[in-house]
């Protein structure tokens, strides 16, 4: 932006040619930019400010206070909701799912981007509609469905896919394939063609093409893909409460319902329970930000 | 789909008329299609084989995931576990996504026993033959007032529910507050605006009320509504049969009307926590809620908590009627431990169960009426007098009625008449056109 306004103010304000003056309309950004920051943090700054002081104390003094400072809510919080055995139930979920999700959309994506078949543009565009399908609408017939699929004792207590993982990560998978083939195939189709005819004379075949040329190469997209399937799977709440109906079986997400009461409900704790659960995704978030930005644009624009 | 956040909330999702009309619409697909003949032959297949082996499991859905209360269930669990030698597997899912969920639940896999409420709630489901009958397990039970037997007994005369705890709703008060000031409690409701009106004078907000989540007021209007017009008009009125805008509803509000500036007012922005801080804090006189009432107060405070019936409105109807809702067991429509899940529900319902409970609990009634009731604090006593002199015991509106009528007409309704109080005829007419957009079948 600088470098744009720079020459055109050159001629009437030499002396401010390293620092544009402050015009009103700069002020106006920077207020909106600092008021939409505000808003952003707010509700989690409020929610950890919260989940730090003992409920006796925001009781008698309101919210709008300070004092009242306590860890105990984090305490009660891990051990009421039992979060210990709820984390290992999210790693169950979204370990597998997001690495079924990645080997399923890249077998597509690839199928998509290097052979063109009639069928291709049908099938990139039958994905990424699926996307676009709210999946509460899906809610019903899924139910019924899994309550009769059978599944074997050893693999799901309940013998069916209703009330089990595998359930669980096979409705998680179908539900992100969708964006994943959308951003892989896009990614694979910008690799250069010359690669692949080299692949095709030294006769690779195409399950060689896929695993040792295709995907290293997709690393970057991967590794992207990854973190935000990462974040959005473990973040899933609506599928693991619905497809689930044994309590020790719930995800950290639905858990969290533990904590609210029949009839009162201690806000700071749930707060802290909140800020406990969301740890993980803003330790994610931060190690990885480099590829979260990343897979936001990636196959924004076709290469 | 967002997090619900209030009670009227998860309510509205315990029902979705979607949901009641597929049952039938699903079942005609299935006769015509595969899944059918896949679902019912292997899972009978599973089903016996499981029948056989362990025959010495029974499984309990649990939705008392409040730390007490989930101890108390632990106990009685065990009690039932060293008489019987059977093994419960219980399932605790948090009080409100089990409530959510409920209908998910039971067309799924439900446990064999879980755990619901008397009244129109549990009625909606047996009718739809979603729970199992229990009137054999009801011929063995001893100690259950009819009262009870009543609560527990679906459309079609059988018993579905084996109740175990519930609570009064009536107007709470500090007896310190009461001595202090020389009150007395009101026989009437001249009485009680009388007592308003002293109470005002000596710089207290008669009566403390909150509905931010919409429900609490609802007890203001049953019990309104019993003292006007008796308890088979309010089961009529929930039950879709009566008229909105009848006379005797729009009696109703008018009295509350006249009543409203004895209320705390902006109680759109409180909650019922608030509400009962008010009176712990001595800043309210009196206060209309549930016994749970007390778990905003400790020690001391608690001792000093006492309550009266609603006043009488008319002498024909009386003051004897009010709202106990009823907490309870079910079975599910077809237990892989049938046997075992009939043992299970006797005992819960029985005098050992109720003793357990008595023991633990502080914050509930026990239903079983032979059971040792020592334990129970002085509040606990009378409220257990109160109820048990009752002559008809209402659920509470949201368990009267259906559900989705509850929370998308009755609580914005209720809201508004709150803010505006005065047009009366315009607030009944609006419910009656939406109760019959909603009680269509």
């Amino acid at each position: 932006m600088r470098t744009a306004t720079v020459p055109r103010e050159a001629g009437t304000a030499p002396a401010s040619r390293r620092r544009p003056p402050l015009r009103p309309a700069r002020v106006v950004l920077h207020v909106f930019l600092a008021a939409v920051a505000i808003g952003w943090l707010f509700p989690i700054l409020w929610a950890v400010l919260t989940s730090l002081r003992s409920y006796e104390y925001t009781a008698t003094n309101g919210y709008v206070s300070l004092g009242g400072w306590t860890l105990d809510n984090y305490v009660t919080a891990w051990r009421t909701a039992e979060f210990g055995k709820h984390f290992l139930n999210s790693v169950y979920i979204t370990v597998p799912a997001v690495l079924l999700t990645l080997f399923l959309a890249s077998c597509v994506a690839f199928v998509i981007a290097r052979f063109s078949w009639k069928t291709n543009i049908v099938l990139l565009g039958l994905f990424t509609a699926a996307n676009l399908l709210p999946q509460q609408a899906l809610l019903i017939p899924l139910f019924r469905l899994f309550t009769r699929v059978p599944l074997p004792a050893f693999m799901s207590d309940s013998e069916v896919l209703y009330d089990s993982y595998w359930g669980l990560i096979l409705v998680n998978v179908a539900f992100q394939c969708g964006f994943c083939v959308f951003v892989l195939s896009n990614y694979m189709k910008a690799l250069p063609r010359d690669l692949y005819e080299a692949a095709m004379v030294d006769g690779a075949s195409v399950w060689r093409q896929y695993w040792q040329v295709t995907l290293p190469l997709c690393r970057p997209a991967l590794a992207a893909l990854a973190t935000l399937e990462v974040t959005w799977i473990y973040n899933e709440f609506f599928w693991a409460t619905v497809l689930m109906r044994t309590g020790d079986k719930f995800p950290v997400t639905s858990s969290l319902n533990n904590l609210r009461g029949e009839f009162f409900t201690d806000n700071n704790l749930v707060s802290a329970g909140s800020v406990l659960v969301a740890v993980p995704t803003l330790v994610i978030f931060f190690l990885l930000q480099r590829q979260f930005v990343r897979g936001l644009t990636l196959g924004a624009s076709k290469g | 789909m967002s997090r619900p956040r209030t009670r009227a909330e998860y309510l509205a999702r315990l029902v979705p008329p979607s949901v009641a009309g597929l049952n039938r619409r699903s079942l005609l697909a299935g006769a015509a299609g595969t899944t059918a003949l896949l679902g019912t032959g292997l899972l009978a297949g599973c089903g016996s084989d499981s029948g056989g082996s362990d025959a010495k499991t029974v499984s309990l859905g649990s939705n008392q995931s409040d730390p007490k209360p989930k101890e108390v269930v632990a106990k009685v669990v065990d009690g039932f576990q060293t008489s019987s030698g059977l093994q419960v597997a219980v399932n605790t899912v948090d009080h409100n996504t089990f409530q959510e969920n409920i209908n998910n639940y039971l067309q799924g896999r439900p446990d064999d026993v879980f755990m619901w409420f008397a009244g129109y709630r549990m009625r909606f489901f047996a009718a739809r033959g979603l729970a199992g009958d229990l009137s054999d397990v009801w011929g063995r039970l001893s100690g259950m007032s009819d009262a009870f037997r009543k609560a527990s007994t679906g459309d079609d005369g059988k018993q579905y529910f084996v109740p175990s705890s519930y609570y009064p709703w009536a107007v709470f008060y500090r007896k310190s507050v009461w001595q202090q000031n020389g009150y007395q409690e009101p026989k009437t409701l001249d009485d009680l605006t009388a007592l308003a009106g002293e109470m005002k004078k000596d710089g207290l907000t008669p009566i403390a009320f909150a509905d931010k989540d919409g429900w609490p007021a609802m007890g203001t209007f049953d019990i309104l509504n019993l003292r006007i017009n008796g308890y088979q008009f309010h089961i009529d009125l929930m039950a879709g049969k009566e008229s909105w805008t009848s006379d005797k509803v729009k009696k109703v509000f008018d009295t509350w009307r006249g009543l409203l500036p004895l209320h705390q007012p902006d109680s759109l922005g409180r909650t019922w926590q608030e509400a009962a801080q008010s009176l712990q804090q001595k800043k309210s006189g009196m206060y209309l809620l549930g016994l749970f009432v007390g778990q905003q107060f400790d020690g001391d405070d608690l001792a000093d908590l006492d309550f009266f019936t609603f006043p009488e409105i008319d002498p024909a109807i009386g003051a004897k009627a009010l709202d106990a809702p009823i907490d309870g067991y079910m079975m599910a429509r077809k237990p892989k431990q049938e046997a075992n899940a009939r043992k299970l529900l006797e005992y819960v319902g029985s005098k050992a169960a109720a003793d357990i409970t008595v023991k633990n609990d502080p914050s509930t009634l026990v239903a079983n009426g032979e059971a040792d009731t020592s334990g129970y604090s002085a509040l606990q006593r009378k409220a257990a007098e109160v109820v048990g002199s009752a002559t008809e015991i209402a659920q509470f509106l949201d368990r009267d009625t259906r559900p989705d009528f509850a929370s998308t007409v009755i609580i914005p309704a209720l809201q508004q008449f709150i803010k505006d109080p005065k047009d009366i005829d315009g607030l009944t007419s609006s419910i009656e056109n939406q109760k019959k957009s909603i009680f269509t079948d």
